[in-house]
């Protein structure tokens, strides 16, 4: 079906006259417009979210514009243009779902678990009822048949430590937490597990009925023979190494609020996904979607957990409709980093097997995943199946289930567990073939998708190495480390490099629509969000190119399912790829109509007319006409064009990929880790705004640094429950903990992945980071390094052979 | 009690276990102050208490009545921002913005001790403020870049 589909786009896909955006446009009739030919208006398409390809529907597009080229002469998209809500956030006025104020307000907390496993056999809320501003308490036969964390909401068998049992609500947040503390709770304490190694112990307590691994497991993928392939090998490598459990700790926690109006539901939430929220209310309490509306102005980050709504969502909501008033119910910290989700601890065994020159002839992960209470299969093994050409592949995989908190998406899930095993394990094949590892990754490159045999829409990762070694300057530095671990001396220096690839394609479904008001200022609306990724921008940018219009007459509007058409959840790095053409897509239908207006209120042909910076212009003609004027002379005719995004192309892999190169100093006698520089090269295709693409990849690094050097959830295995639940205790990185940081993008346009030709950004850096840094530390010691985060510690056992 | 906050007195009853910042955001609904972890860890709460960047989570009410508290919500003059306001615009300083305030204002303490801080000296002064964004770089250059047109115009002030 997709093929047909990229049929009719190539034949009668573009509007009449507009081949090129840029330069005068000619105007199509108005039928012109909208599809010529009848052609069916549904097909299917790949669409790869979190690393998990699916397949959508797609409402083929009145219209495909031909792809912005590489040089295309664009005016907006590709500028520096200064974050668009950056003074709301300056300022303190930008409302966060944190913000909301409503009349008569209350607000709602949570009583928690307090062991891992067992049965509540008394809770007794009358205490908490009793002080004063206490208004209503929640439980579990309030919220039937509504989940969270899956487990049932207010579950009375416990199943992890922090596990909502009950929630207050009373007139300020202050005393609906001083409430749960007066909640009476009796338990009879199960047994638990909470590590990988206690949970696959024949006489292990059940953490699900069904046994602490799914029945799905292990899942094995095999590709070519990889055993007789091994046997064939000069070299062979094997490495066990081990990935922290991780916290996403964004700095405003989940929540929500929830105020009725009548049979009408608003709900504000602080979500990558309104219009998943909107369905998972509307699901939870049985209501119309059109009687839920779900807002997110601003917020606070994601990061990967706040794709769904969640206990705080269903809490808040019940309450408000209990008590008729509006209930907030903003997570505290330690909810925060007990019960949102996580990136699940792995031990991965790594066996590469080359020959002399490098070549690859096998790779083999094993790996078993902690993946908690519940979650999803996210795959640590995908990206063993697609980094390197290598004919014979075979991972193993098992997620096992514990008495913790559910795992959830984290920016890059299992991609960057992978992504350590495999590219700390092509680290120590390098040192064994006495090989330069960038060579070694070169020797090694796919220039097709190994996974599925289809070429790239496109790929540069061999430009990221090229661009990324020259600026780091990886010989000279290579060089250096070297010399300084001959020396001897205490600060020993180190350099390491790895490499990432994220499918970053996006699709459909995603829309937009843009107006051109009577004064000439244009609104784009789309329903998707910006999470500080600066997608407000970016889609005012493309409208903007794309109409003609001045940046400044331009403002996006997003996060509100009741204003704009749906946009998907911005996941997977796909926002831009997702919604970008649609919003292109938009603008060019509204300027097709804004240039017919023109052409008729300056009596001239339709194919003379074209429009930049809101000012129409008549070719070989002194005449113009601002949007302005134009839209004084039409009075309330609404100029409006609505766009979606097409089908991905067939049988073809779009990914997002990057190299990244670390230097360290690592300080031998305290085991303790500076990082001094890290230079990253990213292929993300077109750029739409290169300042805040780049304040992505540095906020992407730093938080990979973090995984490498500091961040770890404790669990107390005795009793089974999380040690540092804090912002104090897990560490996240700081300002005076980030070196010196070159993040750049080769440049291209991907024309193949789409017609905007942007891939996405967000979830790319953070890939590398870590094996980039370990690979780093490994070199200047000159020993293998396998557990992560590199605390002093595990860098003092490395040194002294502990490991 | 009396609660001076930008320049302007507010009546407000507060109990003598109650926040700053529960005040300023719960009473006086100015919300611009944000709440991130309500210990004292992650510096979102960060106001200026007589000049002095302060954890507001950590800062009890009724202990403020004589002095003078800025929020970020008073941190521009009028329609005027403040240098480090537009600092933080042009150098791209923030994403998500949530811990934007509290670094604003932890900047603002750090310029009235240090007008022409160093790069470690900025790096110390601002590490108690925690960005999950990462935002870290380029707050470093808006931080340096405020101070210099700080020095440059003497006639406005650090810090009120």
């Amino acid at each position: 079906m997709a093929a047909r589909k990229r049929t009719a786009k190539s034949t009668q896909g573009k509007l009449p006259g507009h081949d090129s955006e840029t330069g005068a446009s000619a105007l199509p009739a108005a039928s012109g417009v909208e599809r010529g030919a009848p052609q069916k208006r549904f097909a299917s398409t790949k669409v790869e979210i979190e690393g998990r390809e699916e397949i959508k529907i797609v409402e083929l597009p009145d219209l495909e514009p031909a792809p912005w080229g590489e040089d295309e002469p664009l005016g907006i998209v590709g500028e520096r243009i200064p974050r668009m809500d950056a003074l709301e956030k300056v300022t303190g006025r930008a409302r966060y779902t944190a913000d909301q104020v409503r009349p008569a307000m209350l607000h709602a907390a949570f009583v928690r678990a307090p062991i891992a496993s067992g049965r509540v056999t008394r809770l007794d809320l009358g205490p908490a009822l009793a002080l004063p501003g206490v208004r209503a308490a929640l439980s579990a036969s309030d919220v039937t048949g509504v989940m969270h964390a899956g487990a049932p909401l207010f579950d009375q068998t416990i199943h992890w430590a922090g596990q909502p049992l009950a929630a207050l609500c009373a007139d300020t947040p202050e005393l609906a937490h001083r409430a749960c503390a007066l909640v009476e709770l009796e338990m009879e304490i199960g047994s638990h597990v909470v590590t990988v190694d206690a949970a696959l112990r024949a006489d292990a307590p059940l953490v699900r009925p069904t046994g602490n691994v799914p029945k799905s497991q292990p899942r094995v993928l095999e590709r070519g023979d990889v055993d007789t392939a091994r046997a064939t090998a000069d070299v062979v490598v094997t490495l066990e190494l081990r990935t922290p459990c991780v916290l996403h700790t964004a700095m405003e926690p989940h929540g929500a609020a929830a105020e009725w109006t009548g049979d009408d539901l608003t709900v504000w939430e602080s979500t990558q996904g309104i219009f998943q929220v909107r369905k998972d209310v509307a699901r939870a309490f049985k209501l119309p979607l059109n009687r839920v509306r779900v807002m997110k102005d601003y917020m606070g980050g994601g990061f990967g957990a706040k794709n769904y709504a969640g206990a705080h969502t269903y809490t808040a909501v019940a309450l408000a409709r209990m008590l008729g008033r509006p209930v907030r119910c903003i997570l505290d910290r330690e909810g925060e980093q007990t019960d949102t989700g996580n990136r699940p601890a792995t031990t991965q065994r790594v066996t590469l097997a080359a020959r002399l020159d490098g070549t690859l002839v096998s790779i083999e992960s094993d790996t078993t995943i902690a993946y908690g209470y519940s979650g999803w299969l996210a795959s640590p093994a995908k990206i063993y199946h697609e980094l390197y050409a290598c004919p014979a592949v075979r991972t193993r995989e098992t997620f096992v289930h514990l008495n913790t908190g559910a795992m959830d998406s984290f920016r890059a899930p299992g991609h960057v567990e992978g992504a350590f095993g495999l590219e700390r394990s092509m680290d120590a094949l390098a040192r064994r073939l006495g090989m330069d590892p960038l060579e070694l990754r070169r020797k090694n490159y796919a220039p097709r998708d190994q996974e599925k045999n289809r070429p790239y829409s496109a790929k540069h990762l061999d430009r990221c190495y090229t661009e990324g070694a020259a600026r780091f300057e990886w010989t000279r530095r290579r060089a250096e480390s070297a010399a300084s671990r001959a020396s001897g001396t205490r600060f020993r220096r180190g350099v390491g490099m790895a490499s990432q690839i994220w499918g970053a394609g996006g699709g459909p479904p995603a829309y937009a629509t843009v107006r051109v008001n009577p004064d000439g200022t244009v609104d784009v609306l789309t329903g998707t969000q910006d999470l500080g990724t600066g997608s407000r921008t970016i889609f005012a940018q493309i409208a903007a190119e794309s109409l003609g219009a001045r940046l400044a007459d331009v403002r996006t509007v997003l996060g509100d399912t009741e204003r704009t058409p749906y946009a998907g959840n911005s996941w997977g790095s796909i926002t831009t790829a997702s919604v970008g053409p649609a919003v292109r897509v938009a603008a060019l239908q509204a300027r097709a109509r804004l240039l017919e207006a023109a052409a008729e209120l300056l009596e001239v042909d339709a194919t003379r007319v074209s429009a930049s910076g809101s000012v129409v212009r008549v070719a070989d003609d002194e005449r113009t006409m601002t949007f302005a004027q134009i839209g004084r002379k039409l009075g309330d005719v609404m100029i409006m064009g609505q766009g979606s995004r097409g089908a991905n192309p067939p049988d073809t892999a779009i990914a997002a990929f990057a190299a990244q190169f670390a230097e360290v100093e690592v300080d031998v006698e305290t085991g303790r880790v500076r990082v001094l520089g890290i230079t990253s090269a990213h292929d993300s295709g077109r750029i739409i705004n290169p300042t805040l693409a780049e304040s992505q990849l540095e906020g992407g690094i730093i938080m990979g640094l973090g995984y490498a050097l500091f961040e770890e959830r404790v669990m107390d295995a005795r009793l089974g429950l999380p040690l540092n639940p804090t912002t104090h205790d897990y560490k996240i990185p700081t300002v005076a903990d980030i070196p010196l940081i070159d993040a750049f993008f080769v440049r291209s346009a991907d024309v193949v992945a789409n017609h905007t030709g942007a891939r996405g950004i967000a979830e790319a850096p953070i890939i590398p980071t870590a094996p980039a840094i370990a690979n780093a530390i490994a070199d200047a010691l000159g020993v293998e390094v396998g557990e992560i985060p590199l605390t002093p510690w595990r860098v003092l056992a490395a040194i002294n052979g502990g490991e | 009690m009396r609660l001076t906050v930008n320049a302007r007195e507010h009546e407000v009853v507060v109990q003598g276990h109650e926040t700053l910042l529960t005040v300023l955001r719960e009473q006086l609904e100015l919300t611009g102050t944000k709440l991130g972890c309500a210990r004292g860890e992650c510096g979102a709460c960060t106001v200026l208490v007589d000049g002095r960047a302060t954890y507001s989570c950590l800062t009890l009410a009724a202990g403020c009545a004589s002095r003078a508290i800025t929020t970020i919500d008073g941190l521009a003059a009028g329609q005027s921002l403040h240098p480090l306001q537009r600092a933080f615009i042009e150098h791209d300083a923030l994403q998500c913005g949530y811990c934007t305030p509290g670094q604003l204002m932890a900047a603002a303490a750090l310029l009235s001790l240090h007008p022409a801080p160093s790069v470690d000296e900025i790096r110390v002064g601002m590490s108690g403020n925690l960005c999950r964004c990462g935002a870290y770089p380029k707050i470093v250059r808006a931080v340096q870049a405020a101070a210099i047109a700080m020095r440059a115009d003497s006639s406005v002030e650090g810090v009120r």
